[in-house]
């Protein structure tokens, strides 16, 4: 069997290694990456000292050690979570933007003859404007 | 489609914009046909999305009044004049063209909620047929309304916190020709839009007193 040290420090180091080699391949982008290198820092330090949470219990006064370390491990994630839905809805309101930036830059004018409101458009060919 | 698009065309100085919203069928062609210019939409955006690129697209080429209607021949369009006079009488920002009657007992009761939610003395909040002045569009324009889904009670409360004056006048409104409604389909969009629409009415509540910012005219290009 081996220690609870030793396997602490393994899988820190493991976590660590991954996100590290992520962050060198520029998989992630920068601010990501910054929490990222701050999660791998996190994790090797936890790992090399496993007991740096039965210190910390004592003094917040929680009883049980380990679940100071889940229950903070747990807040931390749904930070993570939030932060990133908050991400996604404001790239979200980025793309739709941008689709209706699109539409309106490839309007297409009516192909009959009429008077039409938008005469800053000349007519192209509807045979190669339906191919974009 | 054509006809929705011949029918506006009858109504003199304007002029017709028709939104795709990312369709496969050739409606966008048979509007081009009629004498639209077609807004070809590369991602579904849904209704309030399709409806903002319409907004953009008449602030970005200087139009004044911006007249929405539903494309599937819901809407009257010899109606547009009656929709206008209240804005060219000054005497509202934003006109809506109501008709609850066509509405059925479950969607009466939904309105008869979100009236009672936001506080709007409206009749018809879904109604698509609607006309907005200047100022109304440069407000929908912004980037604060391109996060909403639906274009009802999110738009008018947008609206309304800025102060501008919503009127409504009773249209006549056809049975749809083509299509049914995106929203009130079937029982989970319908729970789903509820949900969504009674949380974005909670989320603004106290915003109408003066806490917030009064969100900056959108720049029609951002």
């Amino acid at each position: 069997m081996i220690s609870y040290q030793l396997a602490s420090t393994f899988i820190g180091l493991t976590i660590a290694g991954a996100i590290l080699f992520l962050v060198r391949r520029d998989r992630l982008h920068g601010p990501y990456a910054v929490w990222w290198l701050g999660m791998a820092i996190t994790v090797v330090l936890l790992g090399f000292f496993p007991r740096i949470f039965d210190h910390l219990a004592l003094w917040v006064g929680v009883g049980y050690p380990p679940i100071l370390a889940i229950v903070l491990g747990l807040g931390l994630m749904l930070i993570k979570l939030l932060t990133m839905d908050l991400e996604r809805s404001r790239q979200e309101r980025q793309i739709r933007r941008l689709a209706q930036r699109l539409a309106m830059l490839e309007a297409r004018p009516p192909t009959t003859e009429t008077d039409s409101a938008n005469d800053t458009t000349p007519p192209e060919d509807p045979s190669n404007e339906w191919n974009v | 489609m054509g006809f929705v698009v011949r029918s506006v065309k009858l109504a003199p100085g304007c002029g017709v914009v028709v939104i795709d919203d990312a369709s496969t069928d050739t409606t966008a062609r048979a509007a081009q046909a009629a004498g639209a210019t077609v807004l070809p939409l590369s991602l579904q955006l849904g209704a309030w999305g399709a409806t903002q690129t319409g907004i953009r697209y008449a602030l970005r080429h200087g139009y004044q009044i911006a007249v929405t209607m539903d494309a599937d021949g819901q809407h009257d369009a010899s109606q547009i004049g009656a929709l206008l006079e209240p804005i060219l009488a000054e005497r509202a920002e934003v006109v809506i063209g109501a008709c609850p009657e066509r509405a059925s007992r479950a969607r009466r009761i939904a309105w008869s909620y979100f009236r009672l939610l936001t506080g709007l003395g409206l009749e018809d909040i879904t109604s698509g047929f609607r006309a907005y002045n200047h100022k109304a569009m440069q407000m929908l324009a912004s980037a604060e309304a391109s996060l909403l889904d639906y274009q009802d009670v999110g738009v008018l409360l947008i609206l309304k916190r800025n102060g501008l004056r919503i009127a409504e006048i009773p249209v006549f409104m056809q049975a749809r020709a083509l299509g049914g409604s995106r929203v009130f389909s079937s029982w989970l969009v319908v729970s789903k839009y509820m949900l969504q629409t009674s949380l974005l009415c909670i989320a603004r509540v106290g915003r109408y007193y003066g806490l917030s910012k009064p969100p900056s005219l959108a720049e029609p290009d951002s």
